[in-house]
């Protein structure tokens, strides 16, 4: 009996601390009993929203001008700011820690290309559909096209350090050649919003 | 392994063979001898491990060396804190930090005098006006901590150098 009130409270515990973020993406073919295109399109999305909305993406889009770090959103420490091209201030520029790979002894994720999004591509604490219009509106994506938004989350490389983030990170789930999938399905499908 | 080689302090070092796991704070440390450059919280954050990179444009910065790979520094010039003073000789930062008492423990102090330098480098070549200089010297030292002297002084001491020169550093 003790050992199953111990047992239960451990498991509660665990579950409190537990992370419940799928580690997994759907295949667009999963979607494909959805008869209607627009609600098959707007999950497309909400199934693409689990690598947007994940940590490895959301610390470099925050909403204002300091990145985050670690899998709670916590304040980039240093205090890091982005500075007049989103690659830190003078005297802290991103590449002076960030290399170009991930350096595990120091715990430094890393790319030739480490930087913040650009403020206008900040989607923290956003819905599902803010992001999926934001992402869509050229004015705030960059100036991509549809097609380029594709390229950009299923080739970038810098995109793709979130699956791979080295020590210390989860990746984002699934992969990045699985959210293109996702990204093209979405478009084919009508790039629908979700509500 | 990566082979390396750079200059520290005007010498040349290398070609010498490097793990790619360590940092340059232990290349300084253990390799080299040079401890000047202190370990303070191998997270990037305190700063007492910064040097000075000189790049190739004249330009110079600092660079933490406990999150950054020994191997990253291959063929950059950099300065620590021992090749401030010549033959024995002080700079006027230094003097100043002395004057002001600016250290207590000294175990930040190769950071601040490290990024107090690059200031006054800086400054040298792109003057501000006086009422932007007390901004300036608090955003260069943005990021080092210190836990004794609550940073007043090693402002002032930066502070002091740059109005002593003012022709020199201010517009």
């Amino acid at each position: 009996m003790k050992f199953a009130v111990l047992a239960g409270v451990v498991g509660l515990t665990t579950c409190v601390t537990c992370d419940s973020r799928s580690a997994t993406l759907a295949t667009p073919e999963t979607f494909a009993g959805i008869g209607d295109a627009a609600t098959r399109s707007a999950a497309l999305f909400t199934e693409l929203g689990k690598v947007l909305t994940n940590p490895r993406c959301v610390n470099c889009h925050p909403a204002g001008d300091r990145p985050h770090q670690g899998e709670l959103g916590r304040s980039h420490q240093p205090p890091v700011e982005r500075g007049p091209d989103g690659r830190g201030v003078t005297a802290m520029r991103c590449p002076i820690c960030h290399q170009d790979a991930n350096f595990d002894p120091g715990r430094v994720p890393g790319h030739h290309e480490w930087r913040l999004a650009p403020r206008e591509m900040g989607w923290e604490g956003k819905s599902l559909g803010e992001i999926c219009a934001q992402i869509k509106d050229q004015a705030r994506n960059g100036g991509r096209s549809l097609d380029a938004l594709a390229r950009h989350i299923g080739g970038d490389t810098l995109v793709g350090w979130a699956w791979s983030p080295g020590f210390g990170r989860r990746p984002a789930p699934g992969t990045q050649k699985e959210a293109g999938a996702l990204v093209e399905a979405w478009i084919n499908t009508g790039a629908v919003c979700p509500k | 392994m990566t082979t390396v080689r750079m200059k520290i302090n005007g010498r040349a070092y290398g070609p010498v063979t490097v793990r790619d796991e360590l940092t340059m704070n232990d290349f300084l440390r253990e390799r080299l001898g040079l401890t000047g450059t202190k370990f303070g919280c191998g997270a990037g954050q305190c700063l007492s491990c910064a040097v000075i990179i000189d790049d190739p444009d004249g330009t110079s910065h600092t660079s933490p060396t406990c999150i950054v790979p020994a191997a990253s520094f291959n063929g950059k010039s950099i300065r620590t804190v021992e090749g401030h003073a010549t033959n024995g000789e002080l700079t006027a930062l230094q003097r100043s930090f002395i004057d002001h008492f600016a250290f207590q423990c000294g175990y930040c102090t190769a950071g601040f005098l490290n990024e107090g330098q690059v200031l006054l480098e800086r400054l040298a070549k792109t003057p501000v006006a006086r009422d932007d200089l007390e901004k300036t010297i608090a955003d260069a030292f943005d990021g080092h901590l210190c836990r004794c002297t609550g940073y007043i002084k090693y402002h002032e001491a930066v502070r002091d150098v740059v109005l002593a020169d003012p022709g020199r550093y201010l517009t």
